[in-house]
Parts: structure tokens; sequence; C-alpha cells
């Protein structure tokens, strides 16, 4: 029972990461909290299953064809409507969440619940892991997490791109002087975020099913990973995740299952009291210096 | 204008005064309240739709001298939505009584909260409601404690108490078939559940030598199961007594799967009852029981030829089969149980009509429907006696036979591939 609860508690953890890294990766070049972010998931999810289940073209496909459209509606979404209101973050939590609310509710007014909503798993296989099942699309999802992880900061320390994007992090002015586009640049960034929510779709929406509520549950959890990770750091979001994915697991096993979000929940505050701006935070910090 | 072209105007306009009286009868309003966008709400307005064209095909609903058609109004309440808290639903609930008018609300409120709370709202409008999927009994309670005030509701759905009764007969025959005596309860964290669980365990597996070896509750919308799963192994439950019905229940299902959990699956899980389970799961259901709520919700037996007419009537009109196992059958018929209560009270006034509606006796989809004092449709084992529901099994080959009632029955339990008896 103890090992199988570490094995899922992994696999919880690298559900988590894979939900936040794209919220936290917009969040942490452009500083804007894309509160659209699981309505992005979701709508992959969508599109991945009306493509699969009505047209010709193979999954795979359907899977690129969703990641592209998702990465286009972000640079539009910043484009048309987040580029006038940059700097300004209520009113970019406000005109994010107000898009994010629309495509939910849109899904769910054209009748988009039900268990048929699902994708396919990769593999129906099961392996037996020290004593304990577990089932071959979990294992995907855990090794992926690993590989986006790394490919995330290959990107992000090799490419001019990924040298802008963290330029943009650092210090939006002196990257301008450097000749950085900061608003192509934060385009980029929620445009990849959104590209990042449909790939976390591919491997997770399989383990359940596509709804509408599931695109509030993604961005709490994407939220409260970011909160106790710190926002906009990449190494707080696999550390937060972590602790996160531990706690829910271990909840569930041995006190029960109604107190998982609580206990989420409770990290949360507890971090938050003692270090307001999360484990890797430095925002708060900042601002308190100066 | 020609002398010609006058008298096609004077035919026409002759024509039309002719047939002006059937159209100009205003229509019986019935108002559908309910969570529209969950399968079973959708599906449950599809059957009150079907009925209601059936109806009007006829010339309509027999109100005193006149036949005046039905019209559907229709409002999302989205009780069963996590989240969505009551008062919210309410508003819907209040909403469609006080602009739409109608005569009667059918299928109404998806959680027994909802209903729970809006039964003095229907109360205090006095709107005759036949329910069709809210199932907690404590509805029933409260119209026996006071029924003058909430006389004006009804339930032709299964209930939580009637449901137990068929589970009590699915592992009676478990354990003496195959020895099984250790269950794991499995239930959403919604008040109808909540009841069944209890009562099923107090009034069947206290007194018939089970041992309950774990108990759980999951909120809606919980769509990890694996913790559960692991104690379902660990305990050395036979049994898993499911009891959801939110869509992402079914993630159990892919779960108890792939985790190879050696235990029978044998309960309520929502999205496991209509024939696209089969592919939606991946054609890894073989072995699961399920209980489908109501003959003709999602399972039809030549033993009731009404529920066997429905089901390709609905899947000729729509194109798809039935896929919800709860609502479905209740909401055709309720259509019929209230036109013939209206017709009999040859009035639209709410009083007379319950009345007519309390004297129910009607065989249909579900075998024979007749309201007991607390005005739930009467459930039990044989349908020339009263309404049924259907225990099913998945086969391996995608097909569900009928396991229970004996009276509808088409076979008997089989353990799933890989399981034992424990004797």
């Amino acid at each position: 029972m103890l090992v199988g609860t570490i094995i899922y508690a992994l696999i919880n953890s690298a559900i988590l990461a894979l939900m936040a890294i794209g919220f936290n990766l917009t969040f942490g070049i452009s500083g804007v909290a894309n509160f659209a972010y699981g309505a992005f998931y979701v709508m992959a999810a969508y599109g991945m299953w009306l493509i699969r289940n009505h047209t010709a073209l193979p999954y795979p496909l359907a899977v690129a064809v969703m990641v592209a459209v998702n990465v286009v509606l972000g640079a539009l979404m910043y484009r048309f409507v987040l580029l006038r209101l940059r700097g300004q973050a209520l009113s970019e939590v406000i005109a994010t969440f107000g898009i994010g609310l629309a495509i939910l509710e849109l899904f769910r007014y054209y009748g988009f619940v039900g268990f048929e909503y699902t994708l396919p798993v990769f593999s129906d296989r099961s392996f037996v892991v020290v004593g304990t099942y577990v089932d071959a699309q979990r294992l995907f999802i855990l090794g992926f997490a690993v590989v986006l992880v790394a490919c995330l900061w290959s990107f992000t320390h090799f490419t001019s791109t990924g040298l802008a994007f963290r330029g943009i992090a650092q210090d939006e002015r002196t990257a301008l002087t450097f000749g950085i586009d900061a608003d192509r640049v934060a385009a980029l960034s929620v445009a990849f975020g959104a590209g990042l929510a449909a790939l976390a779709a591919t491997f997770i929406i399989p383990l359940g099913s596509i709804s509408p509520e599931e695109g509030y549950d993604v961005l709490i959890k994407a939220l409260a990973v970011c909160i106790i990770g710190g926002l906009g750091s990449s190494g707080g979001v696999i550390v937060a995740a972590v602790i996160i994915g531990f706690a829910e697991r271990f909840t569930d096993s041995y006190i029960g299952s109604h107190w998982t979000m609580l206990v989420s929940l409770l990290a949360i505050l507890a971090v938050l009291v003692v270090k307001p701006s999360g484990l890797f935070g430095k925002q708060k910090e900042l601002e308190e210096r100066i | 204008m020609s002398r010609k072209a006058w008298s096609v105007v004077l035919v026409l306009c002759v024509g039309l005064a002719g047939v002006g009286p059937l159209w100009a009868a205003d229509p019986v309003v019935i108002g559908v309240p309910s969570s529209l966008g969950f399968l079973e709400g959708k599906e449950a307005l599809r059957a009150v739709e079907m009925a209601v064209e059936e109806i009007n095909a006829e010339g309509g609903v027999q109100v005193g001298p006149e036949k005046r058609p039905f019209a559907i109004e229709t409002i999302d309440i989205r009780d069963a939505a996590p989240g969505v808290p009551v008062p919210e639903a309410l508003l819907g609930l209040e909403k469609i009584i006080l602009e739409k008018k109608p005569a009667a609300l059918l299928v109404g409120p998806f959680r027994s909260e909802a209903l729970m709370a809006g039964m003095d709202i229907i109360a205090k409008y006095k709107v005759p409601m036949l329910g069709t999927i809210a199932m907690s009994p404590a509805s029933e309670a409260k119209i026996k404690e006071n029924p003058d005030k909430y006389k004006y509701i009804f339930r032709t759905c299964l209930n939580a108490k009637f449901l137990v009764k068929y589970l009590a007969g699915t592992m009676a025959f478990v354990q003496k078939q195959f020895g099984f005596n250790k269950v794991y309860i499995m239930n959403q964290d919604v008040a109808w559940a909540r009841k069944t669980a209890e009562i099923t365990t107090k009034v069947y597996f206290e007194k018939a030598g089970w041992e309950v070896v774990g108990h759980e509750a999951f909120p809606t919308g919980t769509s990890d199961f694996s913790s559960a799963l692991m104690k379902v192994r660990a305990k050395g439950a036979q049994v898993i007594l499911p009891i959801f019905d939110m869509p992402q229940s079914g993630t159990l299902v892919k779960q108890w799967n792939a985790m190879k959990v050696p235990a029978l699956m044998a309960g309520f899980i929502s999205p496991l009852a209509g024939p696209g389970a089969w592919k939606t799961f991946d054609e890894k259901i073989a072995g699961a029981i399920n209980v489908n709520f109501e003959m003709g919700s999602a399972v039809a037996s030549d033993k009731i030829p009404a529920s066997v007419d429905f089901a390709e009537a609905y899947q000729e009109k729509y194109g798809v089969p039935i896929e919800a196992g709860h609502g479905v059958g209740p909401s055709y018929e309720s259509v019929y149980i209230l036109a013939d209560a209206i017709q009999r009270a040859g009035t639209l006034d709410a009083d007379a009509v319950v009345a007519e509606l309390a004297k129910t006796d009607r065989s249909g989809v579900m075998g024979r429907i007749r309201f007991d004092e607390g005005h739930q449709a009467v459930y039990d084992m044989d349908p020339s006696e009263a309404a049924v529901a259907a225990v099913i099994q998945w086969n391996t080959d995608g097909s569900r036979t009928i396991v229970f009632p004996a009276s509808i029955a088409e076979g008997q339990i089989q353990l799933p591939p890989g399981l034992k008896p424990a004797r």
C-alpha cells in the first residue's frame, strides 16, 4: 500500500506539473496570468475528440492540429485582447477569465457533457511496478513530464527565442535595449502556454473524460502549483507539483478523499504565510525590498 | 386583382377558418427544469419531446370538452454541475414557473438537494411535478409529513429505497453463487448516493453476513480512484459496490480494469448503462454489473414490449440509442401519466390534476405504474404488478444481459475473466 501510494503520488505530481507548466511559462515570461488556460486545455481536448470522431484524420495528426490551433488562438488572444491591457494585472485576469468562462460555458451550452467525450490511451497495457499495477498511460505521463521539462530547459538556455524569453522574464526594459521585441515575446509566451495546455490534455484526458468542469479544475490546480512554487519559477513548479501530488495521494490513501482538496488549500496557505512569494518566487520579496 | 385570384384568397380564408379552432386552442405548457447539459437530463428531455409529439399527433390532450396540444418550455438549472449552489438552481425553477406558467413540471431537479429545497417553491406556486431523476427518499418523507402542502410532487423514477432492493437481490445472488462476502462501498458524496449506501449497509449487508471492508465517499467531479482501488486490493474486498451518477465515474471502471483489481464491480455507474459504453471503455468492461434504474432507460426487454417499442422509436427519431440508465423511461411515461390525469380531471386546476395523478394505474415502458402515499412510483420485481428496474451484466462480446430481477432475466451473473469464486 505504501509503495503503491508513492508510485501513484509520483504520477500525480507529473500530472500536476504538466497541468501547470504552460500557465507558469506564460506568467514567468510575460507576466500575464492567463486565466483562460483551463479553457484552452479543454478546448484542445474537445477539438481532438471532434477531429477523431468526425473526420478521417489519424489521431496523431488531430493532436498536432489542435496544438497548432491552440498556439494560434493564444497568439490571437494576446494580439487582440491582452496587448491593450498589458501591465494592468487585474484587467488581464478579468479579460482572460472572461474568455475562458465563455469558451467553457459554450461547450456546456452545446451539450458537450458525457463520458463519451474522452481521448484514447496510447496503450491499454498495464505493468507491475514494485508490486503495484500501473497502466501504461500513467507511465507515459511520467516519462513525458520529464522529457518536457528537459526540453523546455534546453529551449530556454540554448535557442535564441528561448534566451529572449529569459531576457524578458529577467528584466523587460534591459531586454528591450538589446533589441528584443517584448510584445512579440509575450505573444509567443501566451501562444506556447496554450500549446502546452493542448499537449497536457493529450496525455492526461485519456485517464478520465472531457468536461467543462475540467477547465476550472485544471486552472485551480495550475494556480495552486504555481503559487506554492512561486509564480514564474520553473523549478518551483516541479517542487510544488511534488509537494501537492504527494499530499493529495497520501491524504486519499490514509485520511480520505474528502480531505484532498482541503490539504492542497492548506498547503497553499501555509506556504504563503511563511514565504509570500512561494517557495522559489521573488516578486513579493523584491517589492518589499523596494 | 382578378376574380379568379379573389376566389383563391376566399377559399384559403375559409379553409384556414375551418382549421382555425384546432390551432387556436391554447397549448398546455409543460415545464422541464433540469440539468439539461447532462446525459440523463438531455435524454429525459428527448423522451418528453417524443411523448409530446405522439400525443399532439393524436390531436393533443383532452382538457374538458376540447383537445389542446402540449407545448414544452425548458430551462437548464445546472444543479448537477459541481460547484453550482442550490439557490442558483432554484432561481431557474422559480423563473420557469413564473414566466412560462406551466400546467405541470416534468423531469425536475437533478440533485435531491435541489429537489428538497425546491419543494417549497413548487408547493408555493401549486404546480404539479413528476420528477424523473432526483432519487432521495427524503422528499417522500416530507410529503408524508405535510401532504396538503407537498401533494404536488410525484416521482416516477426509481428512488434510493427501491434501488437498495435491486442491489440487495444482486448481492444475495453473488453471495450464494460465488461465496463472496467482503464488499467495498464507493459512493458519490451526494444525497441519493449517500442514502443508498447507508440503507444498503443497514438493511442488507449487516444482516446478510457481509463484511463491509471499506466505505468511501467521493466529491462530485473526482476523477482519480487509484488510492481507493489500492485499498480494495489491500483489504481483500471481493465486490466493489459503486454508486455514482457523474460522468467522471467512468474513470473508476477504467482504473479498475487497468489496475487489475480482483473484485467484481457491481452497482451503479451512470456511464456504464448504455450500449455505447462498450466502445467508450475500449471494450474493457466485460463482467461489470450495472443497475439500470428503470426499464426503458437504456435497456429494453421482450417481456415488456412497450420498452422495446420505445427504444426503437427513440433510435429512429434521434439516430442514436438511449445511453442514460436513469430518467429516460420515466420521463416518457410521465407525459402520458400527466395527460391521463388531466383528461380524467377535465381541467388544468392543479389540485384536481394532483388528485387524479395519485390514482394513476398505468402499464407502459417501465411496467405497471402506481404511486404510494409518498407519491413515489412503486418498484418491485414483476412488471405486471409494479414498475421494474433492470440489472445488466456486460458480456465479453459487448452485449448486455439482464440478470435481475428473475421475472425479466435473460441469464445468470457470470464472473469476469480472471476472477474466481470464493468457494
